[in-house]
């Protein structure tokens, strides 16, 4: 009895503070699952990168830790065995010209659904985002015709191509809501001062509109790269890969993974990747789903 | 008066005549409206053209292509009609790459729903840390595709898998080389089941975020007032959350659909079908009779069997999109 009773005193007023602590231990309980889920595959990805060949096969080893001294080895054959260095500059070179070809189509379109009242603008905005929803496995087919009547097969040329078909209705859909928020008056007032309507786009929106360029380019760039299979389908020469795809198909040669090399190159453009794509999640998810135009 | 009025009307009378004649010599499309349709319209024309020439016409194109003999290497493709539709149906291969299909993005589509209903429910809260475990949560999504899904061919090595390792030592299966250890890319209801389990791995925090976007745009005041109400958290959960965030759960689904049904990089790389195409669905069947067989005729026309099943998510959202507008 009198064991019981400090602790049913205790139990009924609970202070906040340790009902707030009971609350994290909680959540955190239901959180530790997912995070393991979703965080291990990338670390034990990034263990296996630095580790020895032999190490990774050592039986009875404990594969979470380094048996033999970490290594840059896997690296070094990455950058002097393999295509590496150029699938690294395709990839740069075809995200530069992606976010070119898209900029210079999707801003004005977006602009132009936003702002100049237009008929049918909201009507056409949605057209051109529903073709964002056509799926590359229907189109790749005919694309690959397209694709050598322009005598562009087996060059990365033919990626800078058809990446716009998708980055150009996402990056359109995204910038009207943007250009929504911009305040008219700016433009008003531009036009007052004797810009025209052209002038009025260029002088006074686009330098406030920075934010949205550079969401535009961050997606240009982060959807190109999760792309596999028109590279698959239009690249099949070494030193024209995309990282993702030059990865997945150079360093397995027959029945022989060179895991340690896979995981390395594969992490060195996902991670960055990744990150980047991390802070515009948000965009990426109110703009799909339509809530951009707030 | 009369004077007045006699002399004040043809002044009027020609300055009307001017007016209108200024207007009828200027064209509607002078007009100041006609010139910013005109304006916009030029704007729109880079975007509007390179979609539909790459985009409408290939899209077109390849309902031509279904139904002609078209293959790699060969200049002319002769109409067939519905004949490569007709071969693809045939073939067995094709029901169970259709069954798989349906089963993979059905299936992973309940497990991702249910595992990001929870994950949004559980970061919903506040906490301690809250920004770190997103971002640390939305990895699977955010990295590029091709790049996650050989780390899993890594993990699921016939010998050296990692995750066997684990079960390994937690005495769930035995050791190499005995009878239940799961070689997870070459036993088929094993591969199908690791091939959606990555499909749910890389999705469940796409779900997870569309629905915490829904959760957040629920307003507290809401919730609060429903509190005051005195109504059962139960009650509270029918009657006003899952109403609110309905809309967004289905987007978030439709979308899924459509990146799960058009996505061949996990199948292709983890298992390219096999064994004994236990992992076959409609993408690589296309891919490998199209491409990889140059029959782009019968490629077209299985690809284009992926166009009923995604219809109806693709009406969903144009729907739900066309009531958010205004």
């Amino acid at each position: 009895m009198a064991t019981l009773a400090p602790t049913l005193g205790q139990q009924a007023p609970r202070s906040p503070r340790a009902r707030a602590v009971r609350r994290h231990v909680f959540i955190y309980l239901g959180l530790i699952p997912f995070m393991i889920i979703a965080v291990g595959p990338v670390i034990w990805m990034a263990i296996t990168a630095i580790k020895q060949d032999s190490d990774l096969y050592l039986v009875g080893a404990i594969p979470f830790w380094f048996n033999q001294p970490p290594t840059w080895k896997n690296f070094d054959f990455l950058f002097n065995n393999t295509f590496y260095r150029d699938w690294i500059v395709n990839t740069m070179a075809i995200s530069f010209w992606v976010s070119t070809i898209t900029l210079l189509t999707a801003v004005p379109a977006g602009y132009a659904l936003a702002r100049l009242r237009l008929p049918f603008a909201e009507n056409l905005g949605i057209a051109i985002f529903m073709t964002y929803l056509v799926p590359a496995i229907i189109l790749f087919i005919p694309l690959a015709r397209v694709v050598s009547e322009l005598g562009l097969q087996d060059s990365w040329w033919a990626l800078v191509v058809v990446y716009p078909t998708f980055t150009i209705p996402f990056c359109t859909w995204l910038l009207m809501g943007f250009f929504k928020t911009v305040p008219f008056e700016i433009e008003e007032a531009a036009m007052v001062d004797g810009c025209g309507q052209l002038g009025a786009l260029l002088r006074v929106v686009l330098p406030v509109s920075w934010p949205g360029l550079i969401t535009a380019v961050i997606f240009s760039f982060t959807l190109s790269m999760q792309d596999f299979l028109y590279s698959l389908a239009f690249v099949s020469i070494s030193e024209e890969k995309p990282v993702p795809l030059g990865v997945a198909t150079e360093l397995i040669r027959g029945d022989i993974y060179f895991w340690g090399s896979l995981m390395a190159g594969a992490l060195l453009v996902g991670v960055p990747v990744a990150i980047v794509y991390n802070f515009f999640l948000d965009r990426f998810i109110s703009g799909i789903t339509g809530a951009a135009i707030k | 008066m009369t004077e007045l009025s006699a002399g004040g009307v043809p002044p009027s009378t020609s300055l009307s005549v001017a007016v209108g004649g200024r207007v009828g010599v200027q064209s509607w499309w002078r007009t100041p409206t006609a010139r910013r349709y005109l304006f916009g319209y030029t704007l729109l024309a880079p975007a509007v053209l390179y979609v539909l020439l790459l985009v409408g016409i290939p899209f077109v194109f390849s309902l031509y292509l279904a139904m002609s003999d078209a293959s790699v290497g060969v200049p002319v493709a002769h109409f067939v009609g519905l004949e490569n539709f007709r071969t693809a149906v045939e073939n067995a291969s094709f029901y169970t790459a259709l069954r798989n299909t349906i089963v993979f993005t059905v299936g992973a589509g309940i497990l991702k729903g249910l595992l990001g209903t929870t994950l949004a429910f559980l970061l919903v809260q506040a906490f301690r840390g809250r920004k770190v475990i997103r971002a640390l949560v939305v990895i699977p999504f955010t990295l590029p595709i091709a790049v996650s899904v050989l780390g899993w061919k890594w993990m699921f090595d016939s010998q050296f898998s990692v995750i066997n390792w684990a079960l390994n030592k937690a005495a769930l299966i035995g050791p190499y080389g005995s009878p239940d250890w799961p070689v997870w890319l070459g036993q088929p209801w094993l591969a199908f089941f690791s091939v959606m389990f990555v499909n749910v791995w890389r999705g469940f925090p796409f779900s997870a975020i569309v629905l915490l976007a829904g959760l957040t745009s629920v307003p507290p005041e809401i919730i609060d007032a429903a509190k005051v109400d005195g109504t059962s958290f139960l009650k509270r959960f029918r009657l006003v959350i899952v109403p609110m965030i309905a809309p967004i759960l289905f987007i978030g689904s439709a979308f899924d659909t459509v990146f799960t049904l058009s996505d061949l990089s996990i199948v292709y790389l983890l298992t390219n079908g096999g064994p004994d195409g236990a992992t076959e669905i409609l993408p690589t069947l296309a891919y490998n009779t199209g491409i990889r067989g140059g029959a782009l005729g019968r490629g077209a026309a299985i690809s284009l069997f992926l166009f009923p099943l995604l219809l109806p998510a693709m009406i969903m959202l144009l729907r739900t999109l066309r009531r958010r507008q205004y």
